[in-house]
């Protein structure tokens, strides 16, 4: 073990997830490092969707996601890259500051960017980092012998996993290193593609807005189009709020990344509830003063517009303040 | 939560039919609801419990895998996979398989090294090894195989475009539906003839509530409906041979005994390579007679059977023998 | 995107790498009222939708590209059949468009022995099943894959 050790607990992102050990740490780039993580006891990890990410706490604090890079075919280690951002929050200096040995918390892999299971070819389109899901698609796809094709746009010297791009795609692979070269072999990729064809796109949100409309403009509709959209299918943890419960007369703080209805639980207050994830509706609330921010599926939005009940598995508060008949 | 038993009623004397039977009724009422919570975990009822793990294995097991074989000898339109579901049903193999070893480590084991796996099951003398990805290492293909292991049906929704759709399945024991006519419709498609879902909406926020779940993840829900005899095929395919006791079974006199409270524990789980999103359907038969056996079982079972709306008993299938139910079950 | 150069597919008179619209009409169905926005546009005429019409659509989409577009018209069952087999290339509900004949029959699928029966009859009267006799009750269920309504033996529970 090294000086970075295991934070003291588990980021409620990374909560339920695995403790891994890094056990190999190494350079792509001057500016990426890719890096190996291993369950400890040497057991299999679970499978996963490719095109996932993984989320990494690092330091105390912080969480980031990352793409896993592998088939995610019964994987007995998951493999991420991460480019260094030297004025970022600090989690890609923190990851790269790991060595073989360390321990790290994760989350289980999460899904965002699944490969259509209907497409007969994959065309892949990655700018920079953005090679990394795609990567996983591309083995994905070797795997369950469908045919993939990658246009990987990279600035000279700086692009990762350039090798292993090569090996697996050979001739399916058109390498760019500028904008005009890139649109001219773009155009002619999306003009040339059977009906079976979906495409995958990732890297810088610019990049990835123009290789969609460049797209549709050529009648790809959306239903074909995927592009990679960090934690878009969760939810995001929220800002702390107070809720105030007025029947109980007790006052308690929601902290950010845990749910009120967790926090009612730890006070010792029972809340009916089943499936803690707003769709069940066991688990409702009267609420007497402040405006909840609704994240539920099971109020209707005219319910959600009086704002007099809430769900607390899923739903905070637009106010600093809640009231609760409770 | 209180539990209210006659005094003179002995629980351990109770057979495991009812000690374990996932009777559905909390209340003297139903309706529709999304009514979901996470697997895995027992469900405490007034005299036993369910639940505990995802598959499970009862003194039913071989009498009903022979019926299935049976059912898919005489009807193969009860199994099918639309071709782009074919990773979709090995990921269910190596994901149930390994559960089943962990929930019984007495009489199933499961090993793995890359793709090359070995089943054993001492409850069949069974001892196979079969490749992942392989459709042809194992008998009949992998969810053929899968169905002479596990007493539940399957059905896998496939996610794509922000639909759900119904793209493969071994349905053997379809409680009023045909399995065979609804493959490669929609979520929403599927549900099209259920009263009252689209005016509340059940549908979609279901649907929304499953596409968000993420691969691994495993939740429930119980569906009920009745059955006359202990059948567990009633499919739309064999309608013309169970449908006419529904005609008849209000007037007959063993009707405690032949007409059954049917109980289907769902399991949902998002499987971990595919992202498809696996639907376990897994019939329990309870008759009449037996329910009487729990005072608490028969007064909420009798009251809901009263008390349900019209449409939602023609629906079911059950309106033309659910007061005769309702009345025995209440005179007590 | 025309090449006067490259040779038309096999059977199908369409370039490889159409990306136009492909027009396909059955019976009396008729798909010139509508525009293509004078984007490239191949028509095909089909007296029903027979195994050989939908092999000639199968392999018109086989040559074509992302981004055609599929137009269907004529009576109801053989645009469906047409639809599930585009579906089945590859093809997305938005790049088809359906236009159905008022008034057409309705494929009802009989799941006693699995054939289909074609009527001209509303959802919740009975026909007989041409495959096994069966008179079936018709419902509203339908399937965009088999093209059908589902059926089932009418008046069973009225039995003695």
């Amino acid at each position: 073990m090294t000086v970075a050790a295991l934070p003291i607990s588990p980021h409620p992102a990374v909560d339920g997830g695995l403790q891994l050990e890094v056990t190999n740490v190494s350079p792509q780039t001057d500016s990426i490092v890719s890096i190996t993580l291993a369950d400890p006891s040497g057991r299999k990890l679970p499978s996963y969707v490719p095109g996932s990410h993984l989320v990494v706490q690092y330091g105390g604090e912080g969480v980031n996601a990352y793409s896993l890079t592998g088939s995610g075919n019964d994987p007995s280690e998951y493999t991420i890259s991460v480019l260094r951002v030297e004025e970022g929050a600090g989690g890609s200096m923190a990851m790269h500051r790991l060595t073989a040995g360390d321990h790290v918390y994760v989350s289980r892999p999460r899904s965002a960017f699944a490969p259509a299971s209907t497409a007969t070819h994959h065309l892949l389109v990655a700018a920079g980092i953005g090679i990394t899901p795609v990567l996983s698609h591309a083995r994905a796809a070797a795997d369950h012998g469908t045919t993939s094709s990658l246009i990987y746009v990279y600035r000279p010297g700086a692009g990762a996993h350039v090798d292993e791009a090569r090996e697996l795609l050979g001739p399916a692979l058109t390498e760019c290193s500028n904008r005009d070269s890139f649109q001219t072999v773009l155009t002619e990729q999306l003009t040339a593609q059977g009906v079976g064809t979906h495409l995958y796109v990732c890297g810088p949100i610019p990049f990835m807005d123009a290789v969609l409309d460049h797209a549709r403009e050529l009648g790809w509709p959306s239903a074909r189009l995927h592009s990679e959209a960090f934690g878009a299918a969760e939810l995001d943890e929220g800002e702390p709020f107070m809720v105030n419960l007025v029947r109980s007369g007790l006052r308690l703080e929601v902290p950010a990344g845990v749910s009120l209805l967790d926090t009612l639980e730890k006070a010792g207050k029972s809340v009916p509830n089943m499936c803690r994830k707003g769709i069940c509706g066991e688990c409702v609330l009267p609420v007497l003063r402040g405006v909840p921010q609704h994240r539920d599926l099971y109020l209707t939005d005219q319910e959600k517009a009086e704002n007099t009940t809430m769900m607390c598995c899923v739903s905070r508060s637009e106010d600093p303040e809640l009231e609760l008949d409770l | 939560m209180s539990i209210i038993i006659d005094k003179d009623m002995d629980i351990e004397s109770l057979p495991d039919r009812i000690r374990r039977f996932p009777f559905p009724f909390s209340g003297d009422t139903y309706r529709y609801s999304a009514n979901v919570q996470p697997a895995n975990n027992a469900a405490a009822t007034d005299v036993g419990s369910w639940g505990a793990g995802v598959i499970d294995i009862d003194e039913f097991y071989l009498d009903e895998l022979a019926d299935r074989d049976r059912i898919l000898r005489r009807d193969p339109s009860r199994m099918q996979v639309l071709p782009h579901m074919r990773p979709a049903v090995w990921d269910t193999v190596a994901t149930l398989l390994p559960t089943m070893a962990e929930e019984n480590p007495d009489i199933m084991s499961f090993h793995r090294e890359g793709n090359n796996c070995r089943w054993q099951n001492k409850l069949q003398n069974l001892d196979v090894e079969f490749t992942v990805g392989d459709d042809d290492s194992l008998p009949d293909g992998p969810l053929r195989f899968l169905g002479t292991q596990i007493q539940d049906d399957i059905v896998l929704l496939d996610i794509r475009d922000n639909t759900m759709w119904l793209d493969a399945g071994l349905v053997s024991f379809a409680a009023d539906w045909s399995f065979g006519f609804d493959v490669g419709m929609s979520f929403m498609e599927i549900h099209h003839p259920v009263p009252r879902v689209k005016e509340e909406n059940i549908i979609s926020r279901a649907e929304q509530f499953l596409m968000r779940l993420q691969p691994g993840e495993q939740f429930r829900r119980t569906n009920w409906t009745m059955t006359i005899g202990r059948r567990l095929d009633t499919s739309t395919e064999t309608y013309p041979e169970w449908g006419p006791d529904r005609g008849t079974i209000a007037n007959d006199p063993d009707m405690p005994d032949k007409l059954h409270l049917r109980v289907e524990v769902q399991h949902l789980i998002r499987l971990p390579h595919t992202g498809v999103l696996l639907f376990l359907i897994r019939s329990y038969l309870l008759p009449l007679r037996d329910i009487a056996q729990v005072p608490t079982w028969r007064e909420k079972f009798g009251n809901v059977l009263a008390e349900l709306p019209e449409d939602m008993a023609e629906y079911k299938g059950i309106i033309r023998y659910r007061k005769a139910a309702s009345d025995w079950l209440l005179a007590g | 995107m025309r090449s006067a150069s490259m040779p038309p597919a096999a059977g199908t008179g369409l370039e490889p790498g159409f990306r136009g619209v492909i027009c396909a009409s059955f019976g009396t169905g008729d798909t010139a009222k509508l525009h293509s926005d004078g984007q490239p546009k191949h028509d095909f005429r089909f007296d029903a939708a027979t195994p050989e019409a939908l092999s000639q659509l199968r392999s018109a989409l086989g040559c074509s590209k992302v981004g055609v577009r599929l137009l269907l018209a004529g009576p109801t069952p053989d645009i469906r059949a047409a639809a599930a087999v585009a579906a089945e290339c590859g093809l997305q509900q938005e790049e088809m468009t359906l236009l159905s004949e008022e008034a057409a029959p309705r494929a009802i699928y009989c799941p006693h022995c699995h054939s289909t029966t074609t009527t001209l009859r509303v959802a919740g009267s009975e026909v007989r099943c041409k495959g096994c006799g069966t008179n079936l009750t018709t419902t509203d269920h339908f399937s965009r894959r088999m093209g059908a309504y589902l059926g089932y033996q009418a008046h069973v529970e009225e039995a003695s």
